[in-house]
């Protein structure tokens, strides 16, 4: 292909009044207004579960799905404010090593089973039973004591107080002494 | 009305929960890391780490250490040396203060990573664009404070109008000061005309690895800005020497 350079010019030429006349608009952009993530998103208030200090929550949900969690404003403990740890909560909810079946891996096995809710909870009952039947101690040194040594209780800290008290009632009622808590580990 | 983040170094933590707010809000991932000798992670800000706190570790007169922890982002200066160097206008003023980033305009020419004199924009390998803490316009907009000013336990973060804060702040230097915190200083009030981020330190700038003096660096753009003229009406000779008719040989 062979060009002259009057052909170069009016290429050339022809280019930029093409450029002037559609207008290439070199002004600085107005940004657009970002929309709020959480805009028309529903707010379940809701507890950390890792500490003891037990901040409120809020987790906003749009289309059932978590969108964000932030700290109560409401809540007394934390007034609003979050750690790194309860921030990162919502990383938790659709991680895809978190157990959502019950899991039994039985004495000397190696691998785990998958089994229902139901069952679980009747082995639950009953070991409980026969562990508290076969440690139950009534006296001691000729005092009454009625404890079930052979158990011990562990709380949470995403409980709230009234769950706490039922548990305490509950394992009171069997006779467990050693209570404990998650978060003071 | 100008707002602005005011960070007091005097009274955080170091909890991480302005790092990790960050991160959620935006929805920025984690990123895998290894213990290197310091609580400090990441070792840096990057594409997926906006906001991080810096772990300083300083010397007492008596021998012993110290920690010393500043919540590290974009400084959203007003004299911007991204925003001036961008070719595309992707990186622009908001009203009030903040420099926002359009990644639909931005085409990853990485000019604003190299003018940034805080260091605080980062490459995104993936997206093949360039990514920053962007002061949550659409939280601000909203009535809110941005994600990790509302996540602080200590109240090391607040904000609001920059006018009040810059009040806050020189209080609180002078109550520092009173209290045998010698080194306390106000930062960004005016470097660079302005920071929409205030620090309260406890140090010198430099402890904290804050430039001393913040330079504009569209100043250093210029000379490639000649360049590229001169480059221009070169290549334009060249051109129209290349084209020229040789006494017929063209017609061949």
């Amino acid at each position: 292909m062979s060009m002259s350079r009057r052909d170069f010019l009016k290429g050339a030429g022809t280019g930029a009044v093409v450029a002037t006349a559609v207008g290439v608009d070199t002004a600085p952009v107005e940004g657009a207004a970002r929309e709020l993530k959480t805009k028309g998103a529903r707010e379940v208030p809701s507890l950390c579960y890792y500490c003891a200090v037990g901040c409120g929550i809020v987790a906003s949900v749009a289309d059932g799905k978590v969108v964000a969690i932030q700290g109560d404003p409401e809540h007394p403990i934390n007034r609003g404010a979050l750690c790194s740890k309860a921030q990162a909560y919502i990383q938790v909810l659709d991680h895809p090593k978190r157990l959502t079946k019950v899991l039994y891996r039985p004495p000397g096995a190696t691998e785990w089973q998958e089994k229902p809710l139901d069952w679980a909870m009747d082995q639950i009952a009953q070991r409980i039973k026969a562990t508290r039947d076969a440690t139950f101690r009534e006296t001691e040194d000729g005092v009454t004591v009625n404890r079930a040594e052979g158990i011990a209780a562990l709380g949470s800290a995403v409980i709230t107080n009234e769950e706490c008290y039922l548990l305490a009632k509950a394992m009171r009622g069997l006779g467990v002494v050693w209570l404990e808590h998650q978060a003071r580990v | 009305m100008a707002k602005a983040i005011l960070v007091d170094t005097s009274k955080c933590i170091g909890c991480r929960g302005c790092q990790v707010a960050c991160k959620q809000w935006h929805g920025l991932e984690a990123e895998p890391t290894a213990f290197r000798g310091s609580y400090e992670n990441p070792p840096d800000l990057s594409a997926r780490t906006w906001r991080k706190v810096k772990f300083i570790e300083t010397a007492k007169q008596d021998g012993a250490t110290r920690w010393r922890f500043l919540s590290d982002a974009c400084k959203h200066c007003t004299d911007a040396s991204c925003l001036a160097v961008c070719p595309t206008g992707a990186l622009f003023h908001r009203p009030w203060g903040a420099v926002d980033l359009d990644q639909e305009i931005c085409n990853g020419c990485r000019y604003c990573v190299s003018a940034c004199p805080f260091g605080v924009i980062t490459f995104n390998e993936r997206t093949g664009r360039v990514d920053k803490c962007i002061l949550c316009p659409d939280r601000v907009e909203a009535g809110l404070a941005p994600a990790c000013v509302t996540t602080c336990p200590t109240g090391a973060l607040s904000f609001g109008d920059r006018d009040q804060l810059l009040g806050r702040a020189k209080e609180r230097v002078v109550q520092l000061r009173a209290k045998g915190e010698k080194g306390a200083e106000l930062y960004g009030e005016r470097e660079l005309s302005g920071l929409h981020v205030l620090y309260v330190l406890q140090e010198r700038p430099q402890v904290y690895g804050l430039p001393e003096k913040p330079r504009f660096a569209a100043a250093s753009v210029f000379p490639g800005f000649l360049m590229s003229a001169v480059a221009s009406v070169v290549m334009g000779v060249v051109a129209l020497v290349a084209f020229r008719e040789r006494g017929g040989r063209g017609e061949e």
